[in-house]
């Protein structure tokens, strides 16, 4: 066993680490408050190479390891959970997908920009009736020769806002179910994709979770992900990986609220003494940092695993540790952003103290790319056959 | 060109002291290690030359123990183009003087025209390596630069001195810089780019092949200071403390009355 | 024990930190003589002989010419110790002057024991003790770490070996505008740090110098981020100060600003960090946030 983080893997942490610290954390308020990432931090995101971290360099990433990848959304995430999905919905659900089954037509033309951070990519996969049971999606395409066309309603498509690339999971016969599914590269400036609202949401108020209605659209062939049918196994494969990206960002959550108890408790004052002096809040702290350490070992070996899928590691070990680690980390991250918030006492509901931010952004993370219930059900479902 | 940049690793500042059991230094073990901020700049500064001249070569020297390569394949990711590292455990017993030596012995032959320094290091801040190893070298030397320029084999710099004033001051190749805050803002080195600095040449050369020289400074030990008493310490609610602080502003200064 | 004391000349005086150089070799019992590159009827208020280089020559900055000039005066005097100060000047040469002579160089000393000498390391968190290893010793001293001593005009000699160096041009000094107040002239300084954590908390600061009509003063940190402009910087790199109140909020005490205003009468420091170094150096010490602090302590002043 090596616990060790490579090299790379350390500078990754370091260079991620100062930019959030330095550039991020002073407008995380901000960018919660204005529901809005600014231009400028999408920019050095980009130039640091945020956008596509373990895609090759051929095709605009940085070409490190997932592990790095899983490091970067964390350490973003500890000082804003907004960026942190950014990046992973950006990376997991748009970028990936490209990456594992496009062309190398499709890969030149829309994996350099996304992977570079020139277009910001997300999913239109969920729809008003199909949310976990991806297999009823109710958006049709129909085969025209030359291009497709599609119509539909798609909802919770996080960063649809910024109206770049989109991964568009539709059906052509919906009596086959998920074998009628097809996957497209959707350019969302198309005519016919009409970005109805961006939703107000609890937390992650500073990403785009948009709500697009799609008539007549038409998309050239040549976008077809895959062959016609695979989008079932695009869109699953996409929620797999997706999960250690959401597992990090919850990671990172957690840690960006203990960090944030623990320097509290260690400097207010109540009957003379730091709150650190008290046992509840000393057991308290214990407890987050416990919870915290478990969830970063799953988080890590799920991202090693993947890493190591060519060196013999197990692909079911692989489905079992990312739904693990998506769903241990989330329920971590719900459990010390609330504990910290407590720690906190009525400062930490106050906006000024960011822990609140902290709390309403947790949530999300045990509900999106796949609830919590759905994990156990792949867990199980393992653990059974 | 041919540039030579020379980097230490450091505690991170912020960092809890301890004394190492034999009393001679701090406690190296627990302590996060990072590059010496001035030859942060001085890094910085060094690519930044290399690119405006588009043809030269960054060489990026350390001394210390293992964990030494990493500071030097940061300085590769920032945009050095190769590394040296030179392996030795008990670096931190050497003095300013060894140290000078040992990189000068590492340079003497290879016609470096400019060498870029931290103007000190944050832990041993005796700003004292970049001047000795010119003297060792016969290089000329300016400490302390807040800015930078190259033109037609001189640099022109200025170097701060105290009272905002800075001196004006060029010098002729080869030359000695160090490094002072002010200089330049690093930059991040990019993913894409510390995934390229894997592949950059990187090598290492034992202490003891540069260096047979005794020191001139002997550490006899290191301790914690202990804090200046007298001084009052006054917390618990802002609306109290303050309260007892205008009082005290009264008593003590002819400021408050 | 023979000390050679070098001064240095700036703003048209000789500057006060040749005076703590006395102090040391007072302190030390040792026999001192000076040296400086200065106009030959520069005025020095010492007791003893100081040897002068024409500045007119010499110029204000050559360290191969002045690293001659004193190596030739080292020549024909022979002392055990030559000492400067840890200035911008005594840095730069101490070290060069040191490797000619092939002799120890210990920097930056802020007390000494019987040829034993105690340096700061770590931003002064930690101190050493070392000693040179070679009989003869170049030492930089800490600005303010030793009492000044003055006394009579000195006895000046002029030294006319002065060896020309074009490797190397000073071509003047630049003085950044001062655009705020003279900071040495104000009664009271109120001092912001990196503690504010952004631009828009500098007015915190500013209310409370207000309220005690004080000058406004910062650390370097603030000025590097941009905060605010040099002209307000407290410390060697800024303005050396001497208020009778110092109030210095959020400021850790970095080395560089204790030296600029540890002399103030009287000191007061806000900081959340109680092992901050600035502890040293004041006489009440507030362990507040003072985010949360200075607002309650400027409204009672305000009444």
């Amino acid at each position: 066993m090596n616990f060790q983080l490579t090299d790379e893997e350390r500078m990754v942490q370091d260079t991620v680490r100062s930019f959030a610290q330095k550039e991020l954390k002073p407008i995380a308020s901000d960018i919660d408050k204005n529901h809005k990432i600014p231009d400028s931090i999408i920019k050095g995101l980009a130039e640091l190479g945020l956008f596509g971290v373990y895609i090759p360099q051929e095709y605009g990433g940085a070409g490190l390891s997932f592990l790095s990848y899983a490091i970067t959304v964390e350490e973003i995430s500890k000082v804003c959970a907004s960026t942190g999905v950014l990046i992973s919905a950006h990376t997991s659900l748009c970028a990936n997908p490209i990456y594992e089954f496009g062309t190398k037509e499709q890969k030149e033309k829309y994996l350099i920009p996304l992977a570079s951070g020139q277009k910001i990519g997300c999913i239109l996969l969920t729809e008003p009736e199909a949310g976990s049971d991806a297999a009823n999606v109710s958006t049709t395409v129909k085969n025209e020769g030359d291009y497709y066309i599609a119509n539909g309603n798609k909802i919770f498509v996080t960063n649809g806002g910024y109206k770049d690339i989109g991964i568009l999971i539709a059906t052509h016969d919906k009596s086959l179910r998920h074998k009628g599914i097809d996957a497209f590269i959707l350019d969302l400036k198309s005519e016919g994709v009409e970005l109805q609202r961006n939703e107000d949401k609890m937390g992650i108020r500073g990403t785009y979770t948009s709500v697009f209605a799609l008539e007549n659209i038409k998309i050239p062939k040549e976008n077809l992900l895959g062959k016609e049918g695979e989008g079932f196994k695009i869109a699953m494969d996409c929620l797999d990986g997706g999960r250690i990206g959401i597992a990090a960002q919850a990671l990172g959550i957690a840690e960006g609220a203990y960090e944030k108890a623990l320097e509290y408790a260690k400097e207010r004052k109540q009957f003379g003494k730091t709150l650190s002096e008290f046992q509840a809040i000393q057991f308290k702290l214990a407890d987050m940092a416990m919870h915290i350490e478990a969830a970063k070992l799953l988080v890590y070996e799920s991202a090693w695993i993947k890493d190591n899928l060519k060196n013999g590691a197990s692909y079911n070990d692989l489905i079992i540790k990312s739904s693990m680690a998506k769903a241990y980390a989330s329920e971590t991250a719900t459990y010390v952003t609330k504990e910290a918030l407590q720690i906190h006492g009525g400062y930490g509901y106050i906006a000024e103290y960011e822990i609140e931010r902290m709390y309403r952004d947790a949530k999300i993370t045990e509900i999106y790319e796949g609830t919590n219930e759905v994990q156990r059900i792949v867990i199980s479902k393992q653990l059974l056959k | 060109m041919n540039i030579l940049v020379c980097i230490k690793q450091v505690p991170d500042m912020e960092s809890k002291f301890k004394i190492s059991s034999d009393g001679q230094w701090y406690e190296q073990s627990d302590l996060t290690f990072k590059i010496n901020e001035y030859d942060e700049y001085a890094i910085e500064e060094a690519v930044r030359l290399k690119e405006k001249l588009g043809s030269a070569e960054v060489v990026a020297l350390s001394i210390g123990p293992e964990r030494t390569k990493e500071a030097i394949r940061k300085a590769l990711a920032i945009g050095a183009d190769k590394g040296v590292h030179i392996h030795d455990d008990e670096s931190h017993k050497k003095d300013s003087f060894q140290i000078a030596t040992i990189i000068a012995s590492y340079a003497k032959d290879k016609n470096f025209d400019i060498i870029f320094l931290g103007m000190q290091s944050q832990d041993r801040a005796s700003a004292q390596v970049g001047p000795i190893l010119s003297e060792l070298l016969g290089y000329n030397c300016i400490t302390t630069i807040v800015s930078f320029e190259y033109q037609d084999g001189k640099v022109n710099v200025k170097r701060e001195l105290e009272g905002g004033i800075k001196a004006k001051v060029s010098a002729k190749l080869p030359v000695v810089l160090t490094c002072q805050l002010g200089l330049n803002t690093v930059r991040y080195p990019t993913l894409p780019n510390i995934m390229k600095a894997k592949k950059k040449e990187l090598i290492t050369i034992n202490v003891n092949e540069l260096l047979n020289e005794q020191p001139r400074v002997i550490n006899l030990k290191a301790y914690i200071p202990e804090k200046k008493k007298g001084g009052i310490i006054l917390e618990g609610k802002s609306d109290e403390v303050a309260d007892k602080l205008i009082s005290i502003l009264k008593e003590k200064t002819q400021v408050l009355r | 024990m023979k000390a050679l004391l070098i001064g240095e000349y700036k703003n048209g005086h000789i500057d006060e930190s040749f005076y703590e150089l006395v102090g040391f070799a007072n302190k030390i019992g040792a026999d001192s003589f000076g040296f400086a590159v200065a106009p030959l009827d520069v005025n020095i208020e010492y007791a003893g002989k100081v040897y002068i280089a024409d500045i007119s020559k010499a110029k204000e900055y050559n360290p191969k010419v002045h690293k001659n000039l004193i190596l030739k005066l080292i020549e024909q005097e022979n002392p055990d110790i030559v000492v400067f100060s840890h200035s911008s000047y005594g840095w730069d040469l101490a070290p060069r002057l040191a490797a000619a002579l092939k002799v120890a160089q210990i920097s930056e000393i802020i007390d000494v024991d019987n040829d034993e000498y105690i340096v700061p390391f770590c931003n002064a968190k930690l101190r050493r003790k070392v000693k040179p290893n070679t009989q003869k010793a170049v030492l930089t001293l800490q600005a303010g770490a030793f009492s000044p001593v003055k006394s009579n005009a000195a006895q000046i000699e002029p030294l006319d070996y002065i060896e020309q160096d074009d490797n190397l041009e000073f071509q003047g000094f630049e003085i950044t505008e001062k655009t705020g107040v003279d900071l040495t002239k104000a009664e009271v300084i109120v001092s912001a740090g990196r503690g504010v954590g952004k631009k828009e908390n500098i007015e915190i600061v500013r209310s409370l110098a207000k309220a005690l009509k004080g000058e406004l003063g910062a650390s370097r940190p603030v000025v590097d981020a941009g905060w605010l402009d040099p002209s307000y910087q407290v410390g060697t790199t800024g303005q050396t100060v001497a208020p009778k109140l110092y109030i210095a909020c959020g400021i850790s005490g970095a080395i560089q600003h204790l030296a600029g205003m540890k002399k103030s009468n009287f000191i007061v420091a806000i900081n959340k960090d109680k092992d901050a170094p600035i502890a040293e150096v004041a006489d009440v010490f507030v362990v507040a946030d003072l985010l949360e602090f200075v607002p309650v302590l400027t409204s009672k002043l305000t009444k």
